[in-house]
């Protein structure tokens, strides 16, 4: 195959998302423009200009229509997918880590560090008529985090919980109408969750973690289902919307990289099998470590962020399909 | 355009802005062509053609719709189609299978290197018994002449070596022990085995290169030449089992200091596997 190399960062990528129906590519990094492209071409469409600070995490609703940022300028902002304007612009007491859109792309949510002596808040807001009152609109529900920061999160089944992973490897789920937990995982993972996402139907969720494995939770009881073992940080993992398989993304982290060859082949992106937890491909391109990957909605194609600051979408040979697992 | 001018050296000097050609496209079939000039980094005009093919898909309504949205920020002033400025094709990248079977036939090959199960190796035919009890004891296959008048000596020692029957002689006290030992006395395991260790080979030594090397010597149950796992460059050593034990002293005794590739072979028996 011969991937899509998408060069419209100047600093590593933080995350990327595809749209539903996956033919816009999302991406956000350090610094503060996110971009987005179609997927097919790798075209660029355009870019969202007004963060002040590096783009920690994006997500687009369901319709395509808003896009909802988190920055380090203590900001999080809603806009206009199709003409890259701000709808709303919310200012933070802390740097937004996560922000997500609900599934029916109603209500949002999104978290803030715990830094400058501000505690780890995640609010939840309205977006249903969002317009530049927003910011000024108090959040529907804020839960503070007295533990330990979230690092990432999703929404739950039927928009009622919020799924939270902390940076000390805890998992939580969040009641949204209770405003409090529900379900703690205790401590499946040793060290913080760098990514979480869902497999296609929700019922289930792989997480990559700084303690060089993933695992595979259940939504509803976050029971570890399956763990895939590597030997350096997974900084993101997903799932194949199409088949039993799990990618893979990672490296160590970044200051060491200078110290390493790319040809050691940390920077790969590595397909385990969804059930038998074993490794079967690998796939080279990035030369720094992979911090974000998502499949492609039909699962032929998926896309890696790395902290190269490229984006690569990579479309699977027939080889990938016909490969049969033994 | 003025019409006056007939040379096209003329018209390349006047014309285009930059002394650069302006950039051309055309269609030819599903094939689009966009020929564009520039100059690289030696200053030199360079003509860059690019070929893009041409598909139709079906997609949903709401995709096709985005499809002719208007590009907004940095992208506004790009063309319709991929820019090249944002948008690469990275170079030809194939998926790595590893394949579970794979690994287990690699782990099966390892014991094959180690020395064989039985204990008692004959020195002379290579059979399962001791070298005293070889019935081609003290036959031409016993005391086979070799090729090169340099080996006979350790030849000979090898052979004085396999005869001596009755009489503990010390390791120390044997004819080329010390030669075989390396100054460290011969240790039991080099009696029994016939395999040799050749380092210092260069990177491009293949198998057939080995080959070629020991096959003059005498004839060899095993080559392996280690090699480099992702690059499959030879990482500088090999092992050779020889079918006779004279061989391989012998093997040593001329290829030791030879020099091969530009390089000076180091060639010595091989020690056991811990």
């Amino acid at each position: 195959m011969r991937p899509l190399m998408l060069q419209g960062h100047e600093r590593s990528i933080t995350q990327i998302k595809y749209n539903r129906e996956g033919d816009l590519l999302f991406s956000c990094s350090k610094d503060q423009k996110p971009n987005v492209w179609y997927s097919l071409n790798g075209e660029r469409l355009g870019t969202y200009d007004g963060h002040q600070g590096a783009v920690w995490c994006l997500d687009v609703d369901w319709e395509s229509r808003k896009l909802i940022t988190g920055a380090g300028d203590m900001t999080t902002k809603l806009w206009d997918v199709e003409y890259g304007t701000i709808i709303a612009s919310i200012p933070t007491k802390s740097s937004v880590r996560t922000s997500n859109f609900s599934f029916s792309g109603n209500q949002a949510a999104y978290s803030t560090d715990k830094a400058m002596g501000q505690n780890c808040e995640l609010f939840i807001i309205d977006v249903r008529n969002a317009d530049s009152t927003l910011a000024d609109q108090t959040p529907t529900l804020r839960i503070p985090m007295t533990e330990s920061k979230i690092t990432s999160m999703q929404w739950g089944p039927l928009d009622e919980t919020i799924i939270t992973g902390h940076d000390n490897g805890n998992i939580a789920i969040w009641d949204v109408r209770k405003g409090q937990k529900v379900v703690d995982s205790g401590s499946d993972h040793a060290a913080g969750i760098n990514d979480m996402q869902l497999s296609k139907d929700g019922t289930m969720f792989v997480t990559a973690s700084r303690d060089t494995t993933a695992k595979l939770f259940d939504s509803e009881s976050l029971m570890c289902l399956k763990t895939y073992k590597t030997e350096r940080p997974v900084n993101s993992a997903a799932i194949s919307p199409i088949l039993d398989h799990v990618v893979l993304g990672g490296g160590q982290d970044a200051m060491e990289v200078t110290t390493t060859s790319t040809k050691a082949g940390k920077f790969d992106s590595r397909f385990f099998h969804l059930i038998y937890e074993e490794e079967f491909a690998r796939l080279k391109g990035h030369f720094g470590p992979i911090n974000s990957l998502a499949f492609h909605p039909d699962g032929k194609s998926y896309a890696s962020g790395g902290e190269d600051g490229f984006v690569r979408v990579q479309t699977f040979d027939s080889t990938y399909f016909e490969n049969i697992f033994e | 355009m003025k019409p006056m001018k007939t040379s096209w050296a003329d018209e390349v000097e006047a014309d285009y802005v930059d002394g650069l050609p302006p950039t051309k496209e055309y269609t030819q079939g599903n094939l689009k062509f966009v020929a564009e000039y520039k100059y690289n980094e030696d200053g030199k005009k360079v003509k860059v053609v690019r070929t893009y093919k041409i598909q139709k898909q079906t997609v949903p309504k709401v995709v096709a719709r985005r499809r002719n949205w208007s590009k907004f920020g940095d992208s506004r002033l790009d063309k319709p189609g991929p820019c090249s400025q944002t948008t690469m094709v990275a170079e030809e990248v194939h998926m790595v299978f590893i394949s579970s079977k794979e690994l287990e036939q690699a782990q099966a090959q390892e014991p094959q290197m180690e020395p064989g199960k039985n204990i008692a190796r004959c020195r002379i035919c290579n059979g399962e018994h001791w070298s005293v009890n070889c019935p081609y004891k003290g036959t031409s296959m016993d005391s086979k002449t070799l090729m090169e008048s340099k080996a006979t000596a350790a030849a000979a020692a090898a052979v004085s070596d396999a005869s001596k029957t009755g009489k503990y002689v010390s390791p120390f006290l044997k004819e080329g022990g010390c030669a075989i030992g390396g100054g460290i006395g011969a240790k039991p395991w080099v009696r029994e085995r016939s395999a040799v260790r050749i380092s210092n080979l260069s990177e491009s030594m293949t198998e057939a290169d080995l080959e070629e090397l020991v096959k003059k010597i005498g004839p060899h149950t095993k080559l392996y030449l280690a090699r480099e796992k992702n690059t499959g460059l030879c990482k500088g050593f090999a092992y050779v089992h020889f079918k006779f034990r004279q061989d391989a002293a012998a093997a040593i005794e001329i290829l030791n200091g030879h020099g091969y590739d530009h390089l000076i072979l180091c060639v010595e028996w091989s020690k056991p596997q811990p």
